[in-house]
Order: C-alpha cells, then structure tokens, then sequence
C-alpha cells in the first residue's frame, strides 16, 4: 500500500502541492485527475524523486520512506512512465529500455545477448514494432510513448506511475496498454494512472483522486462518481451541458474567402491538400497524428514551403518567404507546443504577452514600460489569465494559463486569420472551455480561425467545419449533419465513405 | 552485408571514417609520387608511405595529438569539453622531466607523479564544469591560463632530456624492440609496426573494455539529457566526473609520449591542441552531447594528422615538378587549414545525410503505420 500525506512543495512563492494525499492500495489503478496546475504532475514527480517536497510523508506498506532522487525511488520499486518522455533520443531501443538497470555478466560487462532477448520480448508483449537497435529519435511519437511505459514496466515495479501516457497513442496502443495493465493489476502491482480523457478513468480505474489547486479534494471508488461529479470537483462548477453550434452551409458562397489553398504538397507528408475557410468561420482539421496537419498550417504561415500547389490570402495569391511575413499580413499562430514554439520561459508575462505587438512594430521604435504593461493588465484581465505579478517569469504558470496568454498574446493583435496547431494538448477541460470561448467570440467578431486538434471531441465541438486529413490528402470534410462523431473516426481511420464529402459540395 | 553496410551508414562514425579514408589514399599517392621523383619508379617508391621509417616517424609524432582528441570526444559525448588539454599534456611533460631531474627519483616516480598529476587537473576541470556547472568551455579556458601558470613555476624555460633507455623504444617499431638486427629475420615484418601504434590499441583496448559496461552506455543518457538520466537512476556528476577521470588517463598517456617524442621539456607546447582537438572530434562525427563515439575522434585526429602531412608531400612534389618553386611552412599551414575549415563544412553535409536516413527510418514507421490501420 501506497500513502502520501500532508506533501507541501513551493516554487519560490508558487505553491504547486498544499497538503496533497494520494492512497493506493495494492493491486489497485488510482487514477488521478483534476485540471492542468492543480499539481497531478507534481505528484508523480514527488514519488518519482524528480522533485523534493518542502514537507509530507510517503509511506510504502506502512514504513515511512524518504525519496530524493530517481536512484531513491528504484530502491522502492517504483517506476514511472513521464508525460513528457524520458526517453534518450539519440540511445537505441534497447539501451534505452535497459538505461539504470542493465544486465551484466559476471564480470560487470553488458550482458548484449541476454538483453537483446529481453527486450524483444517486452516489445512483443506491447506490440511495439520496432527493432532493438533502431534509433528512439526515428520513431514515431506514439511508439516512444509506448516505449516509455514498456521502460517503466521493465523494471518490474510494485508501483508503476503513468502520467498522461495516452496523450498520443492511437486506439489500437490504448487497447494493448489497458490489456497489460489488467495483466499487472493482477500481479498485484500498484498503478498511479493520470489522464485528462475522463472515459479511460472509468474504463480502467478502481479508485480516484481528485486534485483542484494544488490540493487534495476527494477521493473515492470511481463507481461512486459520475463525469458530472468529476468534472464538479475538478472545476469547482458544473458543467453546463451547451450544444454544439449549428453551422449554416447554405451562405457560404455568399461569404469572402480568407484563405484559398489549392493542391498543395509538402514533402514527404503533405500530398495534396486543398482547403477553403471563409469569413468569421472556424475550420477544424481533424486526423490521425502525422497525416500532414501541422505541415499544412505552417504552410499557410510561411513557416514551410510547399513544393507545389497555391495559398491565397484575402483573395490575393501568396509567398510568405517566412513567418514574420505572413504575421504581417495579418496571420496569427498559436502551437500546442509551447515551450517549443511559443513561450519564453525566463522572460516575463508582461514581456510574453507584448511578445507579438513588437514583433509587429519597427525594430528600433521607442516602447515604453507603461505601455507594455497596460497591454497585458488588459489580456490579463480579459482573459482571466491566473497569474503571480506580471514580473513573474512565464515558467511560473501552469500549461493552461501558459496557453491562455499565448491565445491572449494573439488575439490581442485582432489577426483576420488564427491558426491554431493543437492548441489545448495537455490543457485541462476548464481552460480548454475558456479558451473555446475565446476563439467563439473572436469567430463571431469576423475573424477566421483553423484550428486542428488531436481530440475529436473538441474538434467536433468547436469547429463549424472539418477537413478529415488522411495520408497527406483530404479524406472528407464534414459540416451539419455529417458532422458526427462517427463520420469523423471512420475518416481519421481511412475508411472510404461516400456521405461525407457529398453533403459539403 | 548490405544490412551492415547501412548500419554502418548511420553510425556517426562513418563520416569520420569516410573522410579519413580518403586522405588516406590521397597521402599514399602524393607521398609515393613524390618519393618515385626523386628515386625512380619502383614499387617500394611507389608505397613509400608504408615504410618503416616512415610509419614510425608519423606514428611517434602524432600519437599525442590523437589521445587527447579521442579524451576530448569522451568529454562532447558527455556534454562537457575542455579547451586546456593541450597545455595540460604539456604539464604533463614538464613534471615528467622535472621530478627525476630535481629529486633524483627514478624515471618512472615522475612519470607517476605526472599521471598523477593529469588525474588531478581533470579532476579540477570536471569540478569546475560538472559539479559547479560552470559552462565547460570558459571554465576551461580559464583554466588554460591557471595550468599554464603551474608549467612555468615547475619549469620556467625549456630543458632537460630522458635516458636513451626510455625514448628509443617508444621511436622503434615492434621489430626493433624485441632486438632488431639480433631478432630471427623472420619476423621481419613486424617492423612494420610501430610501438607508438601498439600504445594506441593499448588504450583503445582499454577503452573498449570500459564502453561494454553498463557505464558506455550512461555517456550517451547524460550526454543528451541529464534529466532524463537522473529520472533514471543515473547521476549526471558521477558519469561526467568519471569522463573527465578517463580524460586525465587520456591526457597522461598523451603527455608521457609526448615527453619520450621530444625527450625534453617545454613548459608552453601544444597550447593549440586544445581548440585543435576539438575541431578533429567535431570533423570526425561527433555530436555536442550524446552523439558520437571514441572512433570518431579517433578518425578526426588521424584526418587532421594525414592533412597535414598531405600537405607537406604535396609541396615538395611541387618543388620537384617546378625547379625552383619554393614556399615558406606559413603556406603549408595555410593551405591544411583551409581543408580543415572545409572538412568542417562538411559536417554539415554530413549532418543532412543523417538527417536523411533518418528521414526513412521515419518513412518506414508510417508505412507500419498504415498497415496497422488497415
């Protein structure tokens, strides 16, 4: 049995865990939910020895241990799938599998026989197809989530955490990963399992905890819950059950069209992509992960350049030659990568937010303090952005309000087209509401915004009209009535499918 | 085969090796043109470059310089690098010379007192840059000064010499140390191969030995991502100070053959090796952390060495062909430095080419892919 209690950890003045208690007993899936920044991930660090807790205790089987570091926690057998990988890019499959506890000889060589085997058969036992030897970095992104689970699982724990794992796996891997959880369940092997997709909670956990604000707030058997309690506690509120807007077809033609792309190909994923979006409109584009979506958006931003085909923006035909091009010509960008592609993290929020109103400006135009925070007092406000003080550097939030002033730093420019790559992965179900909002308001203020995302709940909910991407092309676009869940998975999937394109044209 | 071959392809050794082997060739054939001017054309002419003399002389006087590029490429691999190895082995050298020629201790004290003294100064140099996380290339930099500073206290100008006992067998080849002209004429051939070689493959053996365990593998964790090595299990100081530990052997070996080269001491040599070293490790694949393997520095020194002394052969062709052409050694630098500069160019070639297999690695998981949705 697992017991945390009473855990205290503090980022300088942010408070990430507040008396925070998590129960697991043996044999037992607890799941662990609540919004992004509500300290989940902190959790797991802490018993991963990734971070050390100002105060609390951790006990295993009753004995209190203390866990400071990942050698601490392999000494207690406890194992951990990370959210965002830990996996080493540039080592094998296998050393990576074996990294920390490799077989040896006797003579304290690397066992190379006896470990290739091994890993062969954890691989199989994942459906994880793949050759030892292949090079983590060549594979796709779901495969190394799966190969981060299959790491943790190596080292045949007593207490395996999963934090987000699914985030990225096709249905097939999800199916494999719950039959293998089942399989440790019953070895008696306890699992920590976070996720923001509520239906997995209830399909494969026993217990749940629930954390809002760096706190515990409750925890129970799932069966006692409903999505409603859940969402309730998460959130402090209850959902309202808002239906999907409708979208009206019939006025398309009569609209501007903002963005006209005809035929275009990118190597090697892009094959031929053609796609309209009109005036005040939300666009989705939905499919599999690496059928072309991200290349295509970027595309549109001048961010690549496809080798063929046209884009036409405002009706006039265009080359952006590179990003700042096309911001100029009034495109904003907002990735779901964020660290990547979107936040400087030791800057401030103030500096974050202001970020594009000065790319826009001439390089040496005078800016004054004042100006730049009134600007993001305003966003900061608007759009109920949590915050320290604005000087706090951006690392100090949490992803969901990262996004929020990433969002804010855009619309705060009042683009006529926003592109948007997987806005809300990783965001929690509140922060994804608001930010839908948002993007409903800004849509409904004229401006025209594209929008692709991994969940086809959101997808569904958010979009006026989909593109379905399938193999570098467009497998269907969906809007009205054939705007259904279904239709949109049997596209993502492949499956050739007469009802949907015919209703769009 | 063709599977081995393109494994081989990815490895990042393999540009390294590519490079190597081509002026390799390109040293043969300029050396033994060279060589048939002046002595007619015969086969022996012809190979020069494989004679004896020749092995030996390029072996002994080199042998230094490829040491310390492969300590520096254990160093990239672990994220960490350090700019003062040149003048460490010169540290090396003087204290080599200075502790028999003061105390009046036997050779080998000093020669112990210098390993010694390598380990240590690797060891400050990994403090330095592993513990206290200062960044390794003005950490180390500012240590060329601070080590160049102990050369000259120990030795302020050049002197000294090593007992004939000790240098000659280090300048001989295998034939010449089991006797020479004593040893059966049958293994003749074995003068062939120089000792300064032998010392080479002693340490790679070493190495290899050290790269089977599980530690080979915990340069490439910490080397790409200290945080995911430590969410591991794996201490990110205690790898990196045991690379710069490796390194001091490196540099010890490398000093004590620099010593038995010049049979003397030299308090401010070999400065240069430092940036040198690194270029060569670079030129020979590897990568900034994580990428990468000794045989890449091994490849990248060898290349540097072989450019040089292409070079050096190419220039007295020339004066042979055109009587009268004749240059100072500033054009020969010259001339090397810019293919230098060009076999850094074209790493990034190189890096494409990676790029690409990796491409198709990527190619052939989305394939994988689509049959599974099927």
């Amino acid at each position: 049995m697992l017991e945390m209690k009473g855990i205290d950890k503090r980022f300088g003045a942010v408070v990430a865990l507040n008396k925070a208690s998590l129960t697991v007993q043996d044999g037992q899936i607890a799941a662990l939910a609540g919004s992004n920044g509500s300290g989940k991930s902190t959790m797991v660090k802490v018993l991963a020895g990734l971070v050390a807790p100002n105060a609390g205790e951790i006990f295993i089987d009753g004995e209190k241990k203390i866990i400071h570091s990942g050698t601490d926690a392999a000494r207690e057998n406890i194992a951990t799938a990370f959210q965002d990988l830990s996996l080493i890019p540039t080592m094998s499959v296998k050393d990576n599998i074996l990294l920390g506890c490799e077989i040896c000889t006797k003579s304290g060589m690397v066992d190379e026989k006896t470990s290739r085997k091994q890993v062969q058969e954890l691989l199989d036992r994942f459906h994880i197809d793949c050759d030892p030897d292949d090079y983590v970095q060549t594979l796709m992104p779901s495969t190394q989530s799966m190969l981060e689970v299959a790491k943790a699982v190596f080292r045949k724990p007593k207490i395996l955490l999963l934090d987000e794992v699914t985030a990225s796996l096709h249905y097939d891997e999800i199916e494999t990963l719950f039959g293998i959880m089942r399989e440790l369940k019953a070895e008696g092997i306890s699992m920590v399992y976070v996720t923001h997709r509520m239906n997995e909670i209830f399909e494969i956990c026993d217990t749940i905890t629930i954390m809002r604000s760096s706190e515990t707030v409750i925890s129970g058997q799932v069966s006692e819950f409903t999505l409603d309690d859940i969402i309730y506690y998460m959130t402090g509120s209850r959902p309202k059950h808002a239906k999907a807007k409708e979208s009206d077809l019939s006025h398309l033609d009569d609209r501007e069209v903002v963005v006209n792309v005809k035929d275009i190909s990118v190597y090697p994923k892009v094959k031929d992509i053609s796609m309209k979006a009109y005036k005040g409109e939300i666009v989705g584009i939905g499919g599999l992960e690496g059928q072309g979506q991200p290349e295509v958006i970027r595309a549109i931003l001048g961010a690549v350049k496809p080798q063929s085909g046209s884009i036409e923006f405002m009706g006039k035909p265009v080359k952006f030659k590179d990003p700042a091009a096309g911001v100029k010509a009034g495109i904003g960008f907002i990735s779901g990568d964020r660290n990547k592609e979107a936040i400087f993290d030791v800057r401030t929020i103030a500096e974050n937010i202001f970020a594009g109103n000065s790319a826009k400006e001439s390089l040496f135009a005078y800016l004054s303090a004042r100006k730049v925070r009134q600007f993001s007092e305003d966003a900061v406000k608007k759009y109920n952005i949590k915050i320290g003080k604005l000087k706090d550097p951006a690392s100090s939030l949490s992803g969901g309000n990262q996004q929020k002033l990433v969002v804010a730093r855009w619309i705060a420019m009042n683009p006529n087209l926003l592109l948007l790559d997987d806005p809300t992965k990783g965001v929690d179900i509140h922060s994804r509401q608001e930010i839908h909002e948002i993007l409903r308001e800004c849509a409904a203020n004229g401006m025209t915004i594209i929008i692709s995302a991994s969940d086809t709940e959101e997808l569904l909910n958010i979009s006026d009209r989909i593109y379905v991407f399938y193999e570098g092309k467009v497998a269907a676009e969906l809007a009205g009535e054939t705007k259904t869940a279904e239709h949109l998975v049997s596209a993502m999937m492949g499956v050739q499918e007469s009802g949907g394109k015919e209703a769009a044209e | 085969m063709r599977e081995s071959l393109r494994r081989f392809r990815r490895k990042p050794a393999f540009t390294g090796c590519i490079l190597f082997l081509v002026v390799l060739v390109l040293n043969i054939v300029i050396q033994g043109w060279s060589a048939c001017l002046s002595g007619g054309v015969t086969i022996g002419n012809m190979l020069s470059f494989f004679q004896p003399t020749a092995l030996k002389s390029i072996f002994m006087t080199n042998l230094p310089f490829i040491l310390v590029t492969v300590g520096q490429a254990l160093l990239l691999l672990v994220g960490q690098m350090d700019v003062s190895i040149g003048v460490q082995i010169a540290l090396v050298n003087v204290v080599c010379i200075m502790v028999p020629q003061e105390w009046g201790t036997p050779v080998w004290v000093g020669w112990l007192v210098a390993m010694l003294a390598a380990f240590g100064i690797s060891a400050l140099c990994g403090a330095c840059c592993a513990v206290l996380r200062l960044p390794a290339l003005l950490a180390s930099y500012a240590l060329t000064y601070l080590v160049k500073g102990i050369n000259v206290l120990i030795m302020d100008v050049p002197q000294g010499s090593v007992p004939k006992t000790y240098w000659k067998p280090y300048q001989s080849s295998l034939y010449g140390l089991i006797g020479g002209k004593d040893a059966p004429a049958f293994l003749k051939f074995l003068d062939y191969i120089p000792v300064a070689a032998l010392v080479l493959a002693a340490v790679l053996l070493i190495w290899l030995f050290i790269s089977k365990r599980p530690f080979g593998k915990h340069i490439y964790a910490v080397g790409t991502s200290q945080r995911n090595a430590f969410a591991a299990g794996i201490s990110p100081v205690k790898v990196q100070m045991k690379a710069f530990l490796i390194k001091g052997f490196f540099v010890g070996v490398a000093g004590i053959c620099l010593t038995l080269m010049s049979a003397s001491g030299n308090p401010l040599q070999c400065e240069e090796y430092g940036i040198k070293s690194l270029s060569a490790a670079i030129i020979g694949g590897m990568g900034w952390g994580g990428w990468g393997s000794l045989s890449c520095g091994v490849f990248g020194g060898g290349f540097l060495v072989l450019i040089q002394n292409t070079v050096y052969y190419f220039f007295t062709l020339l004066s042979k062909i055109f009587t009268g052409f004749s240059v100072t050694s500033y054009w020969q630098n010259f001339v090397s430095d810019i293919i230098i500069f060009g076999g850094l160019l074209m790493t990034i070639v190189t890096a494409k080419e990676q790029r690409k297999t990796l491409q198709q690695g990527l190619k052939a998981q989305f394939k994988r892919g689509e049959k599974n949705v099927q």
